[in-house]
């Protein structure tokens, strides 16, 4: 038994083994919800340490290959991508303290299947086999369609759940089926032997394995809400409790898109271009409905949802570049999910915690003088409004350059293009929201049970805001301080380690 | 790592903005603070107007690598053609605090004027294109937040109109330049967004480079206005505060033709002489126009909106005759007119303080109650106008030569539509100023000290430079002759 190679697996095991712990835990009425949100901060906090042990490094490794074969893998790809997403809940569950305080209907159990779908989640980007890969996909989404449904008097939650539920299994069955396709063309679920195969197959009949690999896109599609699978978004966003709303939207995606990357990078690499139209086709509806969507919302929630969908459309603009620029598009993505994640997390949050008492406040009118009378808080909006708009001085606009100087470096330049002026159409929903906070006056009375700037909810949502203006200015002034640099030369590096044999 | 100067006068008013909103000061102290900016940045626009060599070349250099996996920096200098736009900025904008020095109560008003110098000034200094870009954009956000705040009108609407319309231009620009970058990187093999570098791209196809063309011509056309992307011009300026009208007429508009010469004549040089004609022609075009446009306008500020642009539109046409009268006039007609139109902003300004807003035929007898108030308004009007012994005759006179050397067609005719402005500017000042009427101006008051003051350094320089035009015009002459030389190729005649 190679027991160092644990050492590989640790962030999985103390975030799988802390699960079943709160989950045991659960029954115990000593304990208290404040202590379960505590234990759920230092699991994830133990992950990323042990995450960050390996961080940097180029290193790619089959961990206990006596009992997993080649299922699992860890490689410096594996460890950003766990980063990105062990700080993505660990910043969920800080922003979400205040929510699941106010919220009495939240159970200790909450926190049991939050480990579970960050454990998911996680497996999902160390997957190395299309079957360990669907187990994965499968635990963080049950996980999360109990989370969206925790508060069951709520319909709206119901519904969002259930709905989340039947369109997702039956997308989960489409990546089943597209498994056995590919199992049925080239006798391997593995990833990286697959490849090797299809290499050997190529020039012969690989339609089964296009069929498979067709199928399992659908899947993905569905999941990161592209054209035509993008209907179950904003309902689903809407229904759920914003802490998960926001868990979802921005860190789901990152595993999601850990995983596919690497199935599309290394083993469906020789037939890719085969569904090169079907994601233009794709790409350009995704950014068209995502955009019309957008517009129309009365409520920001909503926009927030519908938006999410047009930056799945970026997102698809640098996966088809990923033929003619790999590493550039490759790294873009990452950093776009980055800076996403960043963005969407502070703006949820942030209007989760304006939004926690049971007044539902949640329309752009609702928001009308808001800065006048809370200026810290509308500040930050802006900020993250400005970020998801990609302006300047903002992560947001470093992670567009990065996508559209892919797409250009690839040849797709009209793509760039198409979502140059998607963006600029973005500008209305976001800059709507800020001057609706700063350019009209606020009716004092309205804004009495909007909870101060205390806690560790507002203190998290202000790092998030440094941390998109930082990833915006990036590394000049300061030397050695990781910046924008440090990042996409991180992505790179992740990036790299794919192709090490 | 030492800070150059350049970057002194980029983010002192930054940093200063940033303290002033984390100190909970009231709008008084914050005003004198901001005042005190601005004159520090003039003193440092001084020193670096007095060591400036006179060569083509590009001085006060500074470099910093910034984002170095796409090969992108932080990197500063400035040529004569910037450095007069950096003395205009560096004097115009103490001047028009000191004409805002009652208007505004509130301090995010002074904070987003920092802000916006701070914008311009980084605009002004980039020479790496995604720099520049930053500030480009950056520079939008005050600018949004002013008219916003404290504009008048459907401000809210104008607010986000201007902001999506120039937004667009701007994007279309961004993906040029991202195309720019990325062709650099096939041709040489490593990433640069550096002008210098950029320069030397020799692999785009005429078709490509017409369209990169037409998306950096884009986002300056809309911000300088030229027509047909004027639409924008009317209501904002008409709902703006007037420091927001003031920077937009007087400073932000001017940055859209530096960007033109600065980046759009080393990167196409070819194409640049190829399109010149139309942009001529595009400029005199506008300049009649927008002429025409404004002697139908009853809003005094609507009416001085389309002025500006008619002007804009014939420095445009001075930027592409292609010789050195041409440009100079240009340049020469930038600060002209940016003296003048920012001045008459302002006084107008000052005229709805006591007034309200009002349209030219409400006005009439302000003269006799203000004698200060009207003998600004007389120079500045002069210099718009183009009167023999202010600035304006000599930069419309090198203008009209430039296109004349040009196409005499074309030369005749600018020399003939210089008088629209005539028209209409005399009648304003008569009918709004001078002759009496029945209206009530009872509550005019004349300029302030601090207005009188303010106002002085414009009418000074615009008079100074009527009568003595190479105290100027010598700084800024070798880089001209680098941009006609060297770069476009066309000799000088």
């Amino acid at each position: 038994m190679q027991w160092v190679q644990l050492g590989y697996l640790l962030p999985l095991i103390i975030v799988g083994a802390g699960a079943i712990m709160l989950m045991l835990l659960s029954p115990l009425e000593k304990v208290s919800m404040e202590r379960f949100s505590l234990f759920t901060f230092l699991i994830l906090l133990s992950a990323l340490s042990a995450d960050f042990y390996y961080f940097g490094e180029l290193f790619t490794s089959f961990p206990m290959q006596e009992i997993f074969s080649k299922m699992l893998i860890v490689d410096s790809y594996s460890v950003y991508f766990d980063a990105i997403i062990l700080s993505g809940a660990l910043v969920t569950s800080l922003i979400g303290t205040h929510y699941f305080q106010e919220k009495r209907h939240f159970k200790k159990e909450f926190f049991s299947l939050f480990l579970f779908s960050v454990f998911g989640m996680m497996l999902l980007v160390h997957a190395n086999e299309l079957l360990t890969a669907f187990i994965a996909l499968e635990i963080a989404s049950l996980a999360l369609y109990v989370m969206i449904g925790f508060q069951k008097i709520h319909d709206k939650r119901v519904e969002a759940s259930y709905q989340y539920l039947v369109l997702g299994s039956i997308s989960g069955a489409f990546f089943l089926l597209g498994s056995a396709f590919i199992y049925a063309g080239l006798g391997t679920t593995i990833l990286g032997d697959m490849g090797k195969t299809l290499d050997a197959l190529m020039g012969k009949d690989v339609s089964l394995i296009i069929i498979g690999g067709t199928f399992v896109l659908v899947t993905f599609l569905f999941k990161i809400s592209a054209f035509p699978f993008q209907n179950w978004t904003i309902d689903v966003y809407d229904g759920s409790p914003l802490p998960v709303t926001a868990f979802m939207a921005a860190t789901f995606k990152v595993a999601i898109f850990g995983f596919v990357l690497r199935l599309m990078l290394i083993d469906l690499d020789p037939i890719r271009d085969i569904w090169d139209t079907l994601f233009i086709v794709v790409i350009l509806a995704t950014l068209l409905y995502g955009t019309f969507l957008a517009i129309i919302q009365e409520s920001l929630k909503r926009m927030l949802a519908a938006s999410s969908i047009v930056h799945t459309g970026y997102l698809l603009i640098a996966f088809v570049s990923i033929g003619y620029a790999g590493e550039s598009a490759s790294s873009s993505i990452i950093y776009y999910l980055v800076a996403y994640f960043l963005s969407a997390m502070g703006a949820f949050g942030l209007i989760s915690y304006i939004a926690a008492d049971e007044h539902i406040r949640v329309t752009y009118e609702d928001f009308r003088g808001f800065a006048h009378v809370h200026p810290y808080m509308a500040a930050m909006l802006s900020i993250f409004m400005l970020s998801l708009a990609g302006i300047p001085s903002t992560i947001g606009f470093v992670g567009k350059f990065y996508i559209f100087t892919g797409a250009i470096e690839a040849g797709y330049t009209f793509l760039a293009v198409c979502g140059i002026i998607a963006t600029f159409i973005s500008i209305y929903y976001y800059f709507k929201l800020i001057a609706l906070m700063y350019f009209y006056p606020a009716c004092e009375s309205e804004w009495d049970d909007v909870p101060s700037l205390r806690g560790i909810t507002p203190i998290t949502i202000g790092f998030i805001a440094i941390a998109v203006i930082w990833g915006g200015i990036g590394n000049t002034f300061i030397a050695y301080f990781p910046g924008v640099d440090f990042l996409i030369e991180s992505a790179r590096l992740s990036y790299m380690s794919l192709f090490i044999k | 790592m030492s800070i150059g100067i350049l970057s002194i006068i980029i983010f002192l008013p930054m940093v200063t903005a940033f303290l002033l909103m984390l100190i909970p000061l009231p709008s008084r102290p914050t005003r004198n603070v901001a005042f005190g900016v601005s004159l520090a940045i003039f003193a440092l626009a001084l020193y670096i107007y007095t060591h400036f060599e006179l060569t083509g070349a590009l001085q006060f250099k500074e470099f910093y690598p910034w984002i170095k996996s796409y090969g992108i920096s932080y990197s500063l200098g400035i040529d004569g053609f910037s450095l007069i736009i950096l003395m205009l900025i560096a004097t115009l904008i103490p001047s028009a605090y000191l004409l805002l020095w009652k208007n505004e109560r509130s301090k995010s008003y002074w904070i987003n004027m920092l802000f916006i110098q701070s914008g311009i000034s980084g605009t002004l200094f980039s020479l790496d294109l995604f720099l520049f870009y930053f500030f480009w954009e950056a520079m939008l956000l005050p600018v949004f937040m002013i008219i916003g705040l404290f504009g008048s009108g459907n401000r809210v609407f104008s607010t986000l109109k201007i902001t999506i319309y120039t937004i667009m231009g701007s994007l279309f620009m961004f993906v040029s330049i991202l195309y720019l970058g990325v062709a650099h990187y096939y041709e040489f093999g490593l990433w640069s967004f550096a002008l210098s570098d950029l320069v030397n791209i020799t692999s785009i196809a005429r078709d490509q480079k017409i369209l990169l063309f037409f998306g950096f011509m884009l986002a300056f056309a809309i911000k300088i206005p030229l027509f047909p992307f004027h639409s924008w011009l009317l209501q904002t300026y008409s709902n703006s505060p007037t420091g927001g009208v003031f920077l937009l007429s007087s400073i932000m508009a001017k940055l859209g033709v530096y960007a033109l010469v600065r980046f759009m004549i080393p990167l196409f040089p070819d194409l640049f002489v190829e399109f010149s004609l139309y942009f001529v022609a595009l400029g005199i075009f506008g300049l009649v126009y927008f002429g025409i446009a404004a002697i139908s306008q009853m809003n005094i500020k609507k009416m001085f909106a389309y002025s500006s642009a008619s002007h804009l539109g014939f420095i445009t046409a001075g930027v592409f005759a292609l010789n050195v009268q041409g440009m100079m006039g240009s340049a020469f007609l930038i600060v002209a007119h940016a003296i003048a139109t920012g001045g008459l902003f302002l006084l107008v300004g000052v005229m709805e303080r006591h007034l309200g807003i009002r349209s030219i035929s409400g006005l009439g007898g302000i003269a006799t109650k203000a004698p200060w108030f009207t003998l600004y308004f007389a120079i500045m009007l002069f210099c718009t106008v183009g009167i023999p012994g202010t600035n304006g005759f000599v930069a419309e006179l090198l203008i009209v030569l430039g296109i004349f050397h040009y196409n005499p067609y074309l030369g005749v005719l600018s020399a003939l539509t210089v008088l629209v402005a005539a028209s209409y500017m005399f009648w304003v000042f008569q009918k709004a100023i001078l002759v009496k009427s029945d209206n009530n101006v009872s509550h005019m008051k004349d300029l302030s000290r601090h207005e009188i003051v303010g106002l002085f350094p414009l009418a000074f320089l615009i008079l100074a430079m009527g009568v003595y035009p190479d105290l100027f015009l010598y700084k800024i002459e070798p880089t001209l002759q680098h941009y006609l030389l060297d770069i476009l190729h066309v000799g000088v005649h």
